[in-house]
């Protein structure tokens, strides 16, 4: 049998450069999508809102002699301290604008690939499923970390720097991770939640819908049971008040509600890992039609 | 024959985008052919001729009634989109009995047609499989079903031919001939040329929004005088025969075939050029094998109408 | 039109019954009974607080959440869908009316989410009042309750189905108005609360102050039952009414 080489083909003999991160293409083109979307520029620049108020809060904090005579019990007005990141981290408005975030930027990532049955153009490159998965992560991880870790740290210096000392960092030496910890928990968290629910339709408008009302349905769960049985384990159902159980451990605070905080933890990680499951057997090369 | 289909001064602009402008004809009962490259505004034409766009300016009307919003006239008339889209999670049958139960058929006249038309399409096997299953090909013939399962007088197909096999295609074309035959009016577009050829040689020529041409295709390629004709003639004595010619005032060009058998003149007169080629093969016994005229088709028609 | 109506509802009542969709909302509308049977357990005896409890899950649960999402979710449908998903010309290249084609998938997706709400009410609602079965009163409220539900899936769903003709991102601007706005006006006096469907929805359920939730009624003037039921059935046939409008005079252009 002739070689392949007679027939007129010939052996590329190069080496194969991979690509160092498979994954960042898909994140940049999420993100540029994201921003392309109509509105979207509108509500993340809303969602800054509470780090405005709460850095206003800090320059107050440090300016209290001058506004001192609009605040009576001044001394006790603005105490910055971890009860007062958790207080930004975990406040109803920042949760809120974060799951509206998801909508715009998270409903479609495997959705629209599944409409348009695209997972067959990732698979076909040198993409395997992990760097698919951590280059859809990375575009929640982005607009997560946007609204909390980024506003955090810059928090966190502007105190030092318009206090004009370290007190901050000395007094309260483990503030600093905790923030990035809760950060983290945040962003991996909302990756995995709407991760799940992108990947399971096609529909971008029912995901939306999913994202949004699952958020809701777990405070409305907790309202009603709590309303019946009165007991604080009932909290678990609700996501928003594990975010708070949990901020408040991380933040060595009071926990809000009467039960271990592991239990919220618990329960966080243990959506995270149904989703990862779900996603693994979901994401395939190939489409199965029964 | 009376236009089945008529536009006057049809335009239409998506924003500041052209679709269509000024497109003023009439089709008659039998297969027309659209024609044009993607992006011509085939699909902006047949939008129009089917409701689902209104004009900026100018007028449709199908069989004498303008179309935007008037649902009885689709009693006549079936569309083919050009779109893979269905309502996935329900069956071949259960999608077509379903669109045929708009015309106010009855049960089992609804049931009759849909047999019919799955018939016609061999889907009948694979009627209860959910359309998500269906293959691309069948997704095409059950698209081609729904639009001719009330048995429409006026059949408007976008693409038909897209994702079929070539015996697919050789047998969607065949049906399309017998329905011509039966005295409907169809109208098809594509972007491939030999589908078209295939199929009928009344066209319309439609490039960036505007009709090139419209007519028989050969009425066509002779409207077109300043790109001269080109035929090939393979025979005996190729040099012989070129001498013939060579003083002619309508031969334009003269060059030989690699083979060296065959001859191939450019001529803006091919009624004379054949008058007198029938006039030298007699009087000098020439045997001409083939005579061929490799520009009177399509492509060819389009590529000097587009000005390639 | 009528003809049209009624073949495009039966298409659709039974292409909706047939989606995975509907299995999950349908999942989702079940969390009252499964609620309800815990509560019989747990309130064994207390009838009052049963009920009582009933009140906030019907306040809570179906009124300011199930019916606004599942409303939401097929009331945008109606037209949404069929543009995403590029199968409009299959309804508007038939013989069909444009208003009646709204009004048919209207009508079916209406009745679908309606049958969804009422076995869940019915079911968590006689679960909790099972000590009085027997009492034509039971049934009375039973039926108040279902057509109070019915009026407000009818009106949301009008309102969703007129924004998913005319707007793109019907879905977002439906949450802002459906958790957001229906919210946030019952804690304002006067007739500001007007300007919302919930406040007439609340008007025609029996007023309650006790439990955890009386802050969704703290507020509450109500109105009148008989202007209530009227303001609701105007607002169905309005918005409805403008969905035919919008839907006849647009074109509908598909994302290539």
């Amino acid at each position: 049998m002739a070689t392949i080489r007679e027939k007129g083909y010939s052996h590329w003999d190069g080496a194969l450069v991979e690509r160092k991160f498979p994954w960042w293409p898909i994140t940049r083109t999420g993100i540029q999508l994201a921003f392309r979307r109509k509105h979207f520029k509108f509500f993340f620049s809303v969602s800054f809102l509470p780090a405005v108020v709460f850095l206003v809060g800090i320059y107050i904090s440090e300016r209290i002699e001058d506004f001192k005579f609009m605040i009576k019990d001044s001394e006790n007005f603005i105490k910055i301290n971890p009860a007062f990141f958790k207080t930004y981290f975990t406040n109803d408005f920042l949760l809120f604008m974060m799951v509206m975030l998801l909508v715009f930027s998270g409903a479609g990532l495997i959705a629209d690939d599944l409409k348009h049955n695209a997972l067959q153009l990732y698979f076909s490159r040198p993409i395997g499923k992990k760097d698919y998965f951590l280059g859809k992560a990375a575009v929640i991880f982005f607009f997560i970390l946007a609204l909390t870790l980024v506003p955090g740290l810059v928090l966190f210096f502007m105190k030092l720097v318009f206090s004009g000392n370290f007190k901050l960092l000395t007094g309260y030496p483990w503030l600093l991770p905790a923030i990035i910890g809760f950060s983290a928990l945040l962003t991996v968290f909302f990756a995995f939640y709407t991760l799940l629910l992108s990947a399971l339709s096609k529909n971008r408008r029912y995901v939306t819908i999913l994202i949004f009302a699952i958020y809701v349905f777990s405070d409305v769960v907790y309202g009603i049971t709590f309303g019946i049985f009165r007991s604080p384990y009932v909290a678990l159902f609700s996501l928003k008040a594990s975010f708070q159980q949990a901020g408040a451990v991380i933040f060595g605070q009071r926990l809000p509600y009467a039960y271990p905080g592991y239990l919220s933890f618990l329960v966080l990680f243990g959506i995270c890992a149904v989703s990862a499951a779900v996603l693994h057997r979901r994401i395939r090369g190939i489409e199965v039609i029964e | 024959m009376t236009a089945v289909i008529e536009t006057r001064n049809l335009s239409k602009w998506y924003g500041n985008v052209l679709g269509l402008s000024d497109v003023s004809l009439g089709i008659e009962p039998g297969i027309t052919g659209l024609l044009g490259p993607n992006g011509a505004g085939k699909s902006t034409f047949m939008k129009l001729l089917t409701g689902q766009l209104k004009p900026n300016i100018g007028s449709v009307s199908i069989l004498g009634r303008r179309i935007w919003n008037h649902f009885d006239a689709f009693a006549k008339i079936g569309f083919c989109p050009e779109s893979d889209a269905f309502y996935e999670e329900i069956s071949g049958w259960e999608f077509l009995t379903g669109l045929l139960s708009f015309y106010g058929f009855s049960k089992a006249e609804i049931r009759a047609r849909a047999e019919k038309a799955l018939d016609i399409v061999n889907l009948t096997g694979d009627k209860d499989r959910k359309i998500r299953g269906y293959s691309r090909g069948m997704r095409q013939r059950i698209k081609f079903a729904q639009a001719i399962g009330h048995d429409p007088e006026i059949i408007i197909l976008d693409e038909p031919l897209s994702g079929l096999d070539p015996l697919g295609k050789r047998k969607l074309i065949h049906l399309i001939k017998d329905y011509r035959d039966q005295g409907r009016t169809i109208l098809v577009s594509s972007h491939v040329l030999p589908e078209i050829e295939a199929m009928t040689s009344r066209i319309i020529l439609i490039h960036q929004g505007k009709i090139l041409a419209q007519g028989d295709i050969h009425y066509v390629r002779d409207l077109i005088e300043t790109h001269p004709h080109v035929i090939s003639i393979k025979c005996g004595d190729a040099r012989g025969l070129a001498a013939k010619f060579v003083n002619e005032p309508y031969v334009l060009k003269i060059h030989f075939g690699p083979d060296g058998d065959s001859l191939v003149v450019e001529t803006h007169k091919r009624d004379a050029f054949f008058g007198r080629l029938n006039q030298v093969v007699l009087e000098s016994a020439l045997r001409v094998e083939e005579i061929t005229s490799p520009d009177d088709n399509l492509q060819a028609v389009f590529d000097y109408l587009v000005g390639k | 039109m009528l003809r049209t109506i009624r073949e495009v509802f039966t298409f659709f009542f039974f292409l909706g019954k047939r989606s995975r969709k509907m299995k999950v909302f349908f999942l989702l509308s079940l969390l009252p009974v499964a609620l309800a049977v815990l509560v019989r357990i747990a309130f064994a005896g207390r009838s009052s607080e049963v009920m009582s409890v009933f009140q906030e899950i019907l306040m809570v649960y179906f009124l300011q959440f199930l019916i606004v999402i599942l409303t939401l979710f097929y009331g945008t449908s109606v037209c949404s869908e069929e543009i995403e998903g590029k199968t409009l010309p299959y309804l508007t290249t038939r013989p069909l009316t444009k208003g009646g084609i709204i009004i048919g998938k209207f009508a079916a997706y209406t009745a679908l989410l309606a049958l969804m709400v009422f076995v869940s009410l019915a079911a968590s609602y006689l679960i909790m009042s099972f000590q009085k079965l027997g009492e034509a009163a039971t049934y009375g409220a039973l039926l108040r309750y279902a057509g109070v539900l019915l009026l407000g899936s009818m009106a949301y769903t009008a309102m969703f189905t007129f924004l998913g003709t005319f707007l793109k991102k019907s879905i977002l601007i439906g949450l802002a108005f459906g958790f957001g706005w229906e919210t946030a006006i019952q804690y304002f006096p006067g007739s500001t609360q007007r300007f919302s469907v919930v406040h007439y929805l609340k008007s025609l359920l029996p007023y309650y102050s006790a439990g955890k939730f009386s802050i969704l009624t703290f507020r509450l003037e109500p109105t009148s039952p008989a202007v209530a039921v009227l303001v609701l059935l105007l607002i169905t046939s309005g918005f409805l009414g403008l969905a035919c409008l919008f839907f006849s005079l647009k074109e509908y252009m598909f994302e290539d």
